[in-house]
């Protein structure tokens, strides 16, 4: 997977093993700025389902560094133009 | 990933000479000893002493599978004294493509018996220990204890968090990787081991602190039902030779390795790193997908490690049962199941078929399409889950022709509605089709009959046609 520069406005979103089945993607843009907080709910908008299935048991990273989601009352985090956000659902198998 | 070269670079507070005395440390190597790992040995940051701490280590593979396999040989080939291998499955035909320590002669071998036999031949000085059955929370802290450093190669969620809550009670630090399909993940966890319900300072993470609960129960994958890809999983299990060869050989495997204070540590001992791999089939060779991720340290409030963990997490509680692991990663029980009119075995639709009861009608086959390409039942059109789930969703959302969902073309005055029959690997995808198909409407209200073929292409295999090539 190559990843390429979102567009102005945009940050580039990474799925990676089960988000890539749930989305059908590796790769996506989408707009930015936008609350950590508010990242779920614009994916399960988009991909009806992928918050259970996916995103509950994901670990988040904003450009390659572990962030956690913001729980109600703790600070949030904005994701800015040109960052790289991957959610990485764990793997078992082996 | 660098190794920690020099005595004098190590982090304050690891005391190996001292240890080393009493244990054969400053003994010499032998010929033999000597002959065999001279090449590894004059690697800069190696030498005779990491060659000794290597030889008098103990190293636990759980998991004799497509990361064991790998695993243990690179970690046997380099010389670690003692090697232990849990695992209580068999050899089997469809494992060699990727489990490179068994071969075509030891099918039906106990994996444990057919690697040892294997890593006998590769290096005899070894001492291997074979565990021939499954490891459980009843065994799970006696086998451990009984070795320096662990590495996960097992293949399911409650397995891995069992792993690493008693490496993190037991104070060993563990390697921990996984793969499926064409995605491979690393990461070392609980090292420098540090003791349980320690949080002043920054320390390494548990299994836990980084994936805080498994995926539901119906979306778990085994590779036996998604597929593997050999190459990527071989990587994965050389890789955790690498990092355990690299802690044993730099004694970071000691819990006196933890720097005093992290903020100074200069050989970025708690910086803990997830390596994620994707394999893309359809890309053009390279750039390299590797990516490593920074991960954060141990978590306050975790289960296993966190300021309470004593509380919530103990040897005799795992060892009794609790935490229950099975339930905390769900029950693989199959989801729902219709109403019997709206279901027919394989063997009636056959049946059915080839006494001109069904001339006209529709039959999806839900499974992916690289299973579809080894054959299917004449007639069939395949729509693979994924697909028609997401297919589904959007149609909920943005409206539209619930019928534009079959791939095939139906005028809306035909008053023959043909039915729809739908097929899949094993029989819970059908059942699933066909009740979002009727929650669209497909159904046009009960005049279309939908109908799930009970068992799927298993069944068809078992019923029907003994020849076809079902995987
Ligand atoms: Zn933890």
């Amino acid at each position: 997977m190559t990843t390429p520069k979102p567009p102005p406005g945009h940050f580039t979103i990474l799925y990676f093993a089960s988000a890539t089945s749930f989305t059908a993607k590796n790769v996506e843009s989408l707009p930015a700025p936008l609350s950590l907080k508010k990242l779920f709910d614009v994916l399960e908008e988009r991909y009806k389902g992928i918050k259970d299935s996916v995103l509950d048991h994901s670990l988040v990273t904003i450009n390659l560094a572990y962030v956690d989601i913001p729980e109600e009352g703790e600070e949030d985090v904005i994701i800015k133009e040109g960052d790289e956000v991957a959610i990485i659902p764990p793997v078992s198998s082996g | 990933m660098q190794l920690n070269s020099t005595e004098d670079s190590r982090p304050n507070g690891v005391a190996i000479a001292t240890n080393g005395e009493h244990n054969g440390f400053s003994r010499r190597l032998t010929d033999e000893e000597f002959d065999r790992y001279s090449r590894q040995m004059i690697v800069p940051g190696m030498g005779r002493e990491a060659q000794l701490r290597l030889i008098n280590s103990k190293v636990l593979i759980i998991g004799g599978g497509g990361l064991g396999c790998p695993a243990a040989q690179y970690v046997a080939g380099a010389g670690v004294g003692t090697i232990g291998i849990i695992d209580g499955d068999v050899v089997e035909p469809s494992n060699l493509h990727r489990q490179v320590g068994h071969a075509t002669s030891r099918i039906g071998m106990k994996k444990v018996d057919s690697l040892i036999t294997h890593l006998r031949d590769l290096n005899p000085l070894p001492t291997y220990t074979p565990y021939t059955y499954p490891i459980s929370p009843e065994n799970a802290a006696d086998i451990i204890s009984q070795y320096d450093l662990v590495l996960d190669c097992t293949d399911n969620p409650a397995t891995r968090y069992l792993i690493s809550d008693v490496c993190v009670l037991l104070c060993k630090p563990l390697v921990s990787a996984a793969s499926i399909q064409k995605s491979g993940q690393l990461i070392v966890l609980n090292c420098p081991p540090t003791p349980q319900g320690k949080v002043d300072k920054k320390y390494p993470p548990c299994y836990r602190c980084c994936f805080r609960k498994p995926p539901p129960a119906n979306t778990q994958l085994s590779c036996g039902e998604a597929g593997i890809m050999g190459p990527v999983v071989g990587l994965m299990g050389v890789a955790q030779a690498g990092e355990a060869i690299k802690i044993l050989a730099s004694a970071l495997h000691l819990p006196s390795s933890i720097p005093s204070n992290p903020e100074d540590d200069p050989h970025n001992l708690i910086q803990p790193t997830l390596l994620i791999y994707s394999y893309d089939l359809t890309a053009a060779p390279g750039p390299f997908t590797f990516r490593a991720l920074k991960m954060a340290p141990r978590k306050k409030n975790c289960f296993a490690c966190g300021e309470n963990s004593p509380q919530t997490l103990t040897l005799e509680g795992v060892k009794s049962g609790n935490p229950n692991y099975i339930q905390f990663c769900g029950i693989q029980t199959p989801k729902i199941v219709l109403p019997e009119q709206d279901r027919i075995t394989a063997s009636a639709y056959h049946a059915a078929r080839q006494n001109g009861q069904l001339q006209n009608h529709i039959l999806l086959d839900t499974r992916e399409k690289e299973h579809f390409s080894f054959g299917s039942i004449d007639g069939a059109v395949n729509v693979p889950f994924g697909k028609l789930l997401m297919k589904a969703a959007t149609i909920k959302r943005h409206g539209g022709d619930a019928e534009e969902i079959l791939p095939v073309e139906i005028s809306e005055d035909q008053k023959d509605v043909p039915p729809i029959f739908v097929v899949c690997r094993r029989g819970l995808d059908s059942q699933e089709a066909v009740e979002k198909l009727k929650e669209l409407g497909v159904d046009r209200g009960g005049k279309r009959k939908i109908v799930d073929i009970i068992g799927g292409m298993k069944a068809w295999k078992e019923e029907v046609d003994p020849s076809f090539p079902f995987i």
